[in-house]
């Protein structure tokens, strides 16, 4: 796991974001993308290079589903919640998912080593029913190979 | 013409024609996020790799995707004399190999393989692509460039008539260009079908400035992509298009709103922009006409309600993206309390055409009240589930055989979804309704952007219903007790139903909440309901049946079953105690048995061990359902 940021090292990343110009989602998505989540001192860092407030960042942060204010498991189950899933088992197979690995949707292991994301539809319908493993595709799924996929993922198979 | 943008596209047209003159042959593979699912990358560089190792002079590109979703990854060959261009479907990393050898190397068509004939003559084994099922009666306009142009090369679009729609705004007024707009009977293509003419005529006489051009690329409706085709496959069109949508009304600043789920479109869009920049398209002065228009490609981070639009206004300008309240419209205060006009992706992309092209062109297309070409995805039990454009018109039914390859085996359709979430579940008999805005607006919903789901008789509609208002619940953003309490109380009397604790008056509970839903302030908490009423229009004796017999026949309303061993000697039951992800097997003196407390009803035992495990109704017959259907 990377290191938390410090404070001057989050600054210079966002130091060419302006006040009043829609801004925040562009800063708090290239601290994400450079860290991998949204450390507490980012968010006091964009608040104030945005001259904005910390309960503000913080309300963006929690409204979206993407921002992370934890370190991304080293492998994550992201579970595709769409229509076409749905209806070829996709909720049976969240269910084995969440038994399996002990965790409910959003959660992750201790160690950080492995979590499970609730996903959205993103039009690969085809590979229905489907889970994304580190953003990639692993589709048209049996329950049984999901179960199977979870074991490797956690190491005990 | 604009002399600066003429010597763009005569430059881009030499370099098109060179690339096409280099005397190797040139091999186009898709890649997109669909064929990205299916091994793109992997068959890609692979591609490379047997090029090089190989020593064979191949030219290999990169285009978008030409709606075979189900068939990637795509692959296009174009001979070295470019007398022929055949379009190949699946084309795994496994056998790119043996692809290039004898397409590339001998020269030699691969027909089993093969989709169609590009360009050039069919050979008596592979027929024109034209004439493939999938592609007849379509008819490819926004998706003219899909798979065919590199969609992160500028040069590519403008040797493609690209820009040059803009290069007939240049020439025209506002209100020419307004009126031709509204001539064309273009309609909003998020659903709405308000006329794109209109929308901009108000920014174009609001009384404010700045005024931002706002493009709706976050389509959130699960089991849409069609946005997505045309942003991976032509970026440029969309951009193209809010050029001339500002030409139009004076906006000086565009953006783009793309959701999360979407980083290809996100990485292809800002690559077009920043080409854009280079050639002088976007910025200020451009082509020396003194028009300045800026372009910001903006990422959403996993809101469904950003789809609104003045949820994506929020989400830009004031960080959470919590609707607003209208009016005021967004013409009159949208950004930052300027005018503002919001277009879904697909209406912005047919406004070149229609520049390009004139009104008449555009509109006759279709004989239909709806103008123009409208492009649909579909999936659920489908064979194919793709992207196609077609003008509107034909009926559901028609799209289910002729495109989507009809249903899958078993399958009897009981109905479909149009519109994603926020709009309703229609009955099977209802699939003879064209493909038009009025038929959908009658039933009280809406066709929507494109994607329609099918099911069949292995969904039960309480069930569907539940999926949907389980999404419309988590993406509220929780402003108005109506929306957020009522979505969540909804899920709950739906979540009774599945569960077999129901009452007959939790219907008159959900008839209740329907009328309260429609109080709230934006479109997501008014339709969250839709589903729920369109589905007691058409399948209510469903809701009953499942209430009173607590049964249900369909097998997906897991909450009213329970897994047993029916075999304790089968060989396969070991295997089913294995893979039980719950442990939910114990092993009660030598007889195995299911813990219904722990089983989470996922089926992974009767999936290894078939004959070991039963799957029965969880409550006891009622006898007196009949009576009780009657009192509540």
């Amino acid at each position: 796991m990377k290191a938390e940021p410090t404070t001057q090292e989050l600054r210079k990343l966002v130091a060419d974001f302006r006040p009043g110009r829609g801004h925040v989602m562009p800063a708090l998505h290239r601290i994400q993308d450079t860290y991998g989540y949204i450390t507490r001192k980012a968010i006091e860092v964009v608040a104030r290079q945005l001259n904005t407030t910390p309960a503000l960042v913080y309300g963006t942060v929690s409204f979206y589903d993407d921002f992370r204010t934890e370190p991304p498991p080293e492998t994550e189950i992201k579970w595709c919640s769409g229509p076409a899933c749905h209806m070829r088992g996709g909720d049976r197979i969240r269910r084995a998912l969440e038994a399996e690995l002990n965790m409910p949707m959003g959660g992750h292991s201790d160690d950080h080593r492995y979590g499970l994301h609730l996903g959205q539809c993103n039009g690969t319908c085809h590979e229905a029913p489907q889970v994304w493993v580190n953003e990639k595709v692993v589709g048209n799924l049996s329950v049984v190979d999901a179960i199977h996929l979870a074991r490797r993922v956690k190491g005990s198979e | 013409m604009n002399k600066q943008l003429q010597a763009l596209i005569d430059s881009a047209q030499q370099k098109w024609a060179a690339e096409r003159a280099s005397g190797r042959p040139r091999v186009n593979v898709c890649v997109d996020t669909s064929s990205l699912a299916r091994g793109a990358e992997e068959t890609l560089q692979k591609m490379h790799e047997v090029a090089r190792t190989q020593n064979i002079a191949v030219d290999i590109n990169v285009t978008g995707s030409w709606g075979f979703c189900w068939l990637e990854p795509t692959v296009t060959v174009r001979t070295a004399a470019g007398t022929r261009t055949v379009l190949y479907a699946e084309i795994t990393p496994d056998r790119v190999e043996e692809f290039l050898q004898q397409t590339v190397v001998e020269g030699v068509d691969i027909p089993e393989w093969a989709l169609g004939v590009v360009e050039g003559n069919p050979t008596g084994e592979i027929d024109l692509l034209s004439d493939h099922p999938f592609m007849v009666g379509q008819v490819r306009r926004l998706m003219a460039n899909c798979g065919t142009i590199d969609p992160g090369n500028i040069d590519h679009y403008l040797a493609h008539h690209g820009y040059e729609g803009f290069g007939h705004a240049l020439e025209m007024s506002d209100e020419d260009i307004i009126k031709e707009m509204l001539d064309s009977g273009l309609g909003g293509r998020g659903g709405g079908g308000f006329p794109t003419g209109r929308k901009w005529d108000f920014l174009r006489n609001a009384s404010a400035s700045p005024r931002y051009m706002v493009c709706n690329a976050d389509e959130g409706d699960p089991g849409s992509w069609v946005n997505r085709v045309l942003m991976e496959g032509d970026p440029h069109l969309i951009i193209e298009g809010m050029m001339i949508a500002a030409l139009a009304s004076n906006a000086r600043e565009g953006y783009i709103y793309v959701r999360y789920e979407y980083p290809l479109a996100v990485e292809r869009l800002q690559t077009a922009v920043d080409q854009a920049y280079e050639k002088g398209l976007l910025g200020t002065d451009i082509l020396g006409t003194g028009f300045d228009f800026d372009m910001v490609v903006f990422r959403g981070a996993g809101s469904y309600v950003c789809g609104e639009e003045t949820g994506l206004m929020s989400s830009i300008d004031a960080y959470r993206g919590m609707p607003r309240i209208k009016p005021p419209f967004p013409a009159q205060a949208g950004l930052w309390n300027m005018p503002t006009n919001v277009n879904n992706v697909e209406s912005y992309a047919n406004a070149p055409l229609i520049m390009r092209n004139g009104a008449l062109w555009w509109s006759e297309v279709s004989d239909q009240k709806d103008k123009g070409t409208k492009m649909f995805t579909f999936s659920g039990c489908v064979n194919q589930p793709g992207c196609a454009e077609i003008p509107y018109g034909p009926t559901v039914r028609e799209l289910i055989e002729r495109y989507a390859g009809g249903l899958t085996e078993g399958s009897e359709l009981k109905g479909f979804q149009a519109g994603g979430p926020l709009s309703g579940i229609l009955p099977a008999h209802d699939a003879d309704l064209p493909l038009a805005l009025d038929p959908y607006r009658e039933r009280g919903m809406f066709l929507g952007s494109g994607g329609i789901v099918f099911f069949d008789q292995h969904t039960n509609i309480v069930d569907l219903c539940l999926w949907m208002v389980s999404f419309c619940e988590f993406e509220s953003c929780g402003r108005c007790t109506t929306c957020q309490g009522g979505s969540a109380r909804a899920v709950e009397l739906l979540r009774k139903m599945e569960n077999g604790t129901a009452r007959e008056s939790d219907i008159e509970r959900l008839r209740d909440l329907i009328q309260t839903l429609v109080w709230s302030n934006c479109l997501h908490g008014q339709f969250t309901l839709t589903s729920v009423k369109l589905a007691l229009n058409f399948f209510e004796d469903e809701f009953h049946y499942v209430i009173n017999h607590r049964r249900d026949p369909a097998g997906s309303l897991d909450g009213l079953h329970r897994y047993v061993v029916r075999s304790q000697t089968d060989p396969q039951l070991p295997d089913a105690v294995d893979i039980c992800p719950a442990s939910a097997f114990y092993d009660d003196n030598g007889t195995w048995t299911i813990d219904d407390e722990l089983c989470v009803q996922c089926g992974a035992c009767k999936e290894v061990a078939p004959n070991a495990i039963d799957v029965l109704d969880r409550f006891p017959a009622r006898e007196h359902a009949a009576a009780a259907a009657g009192g509540s």
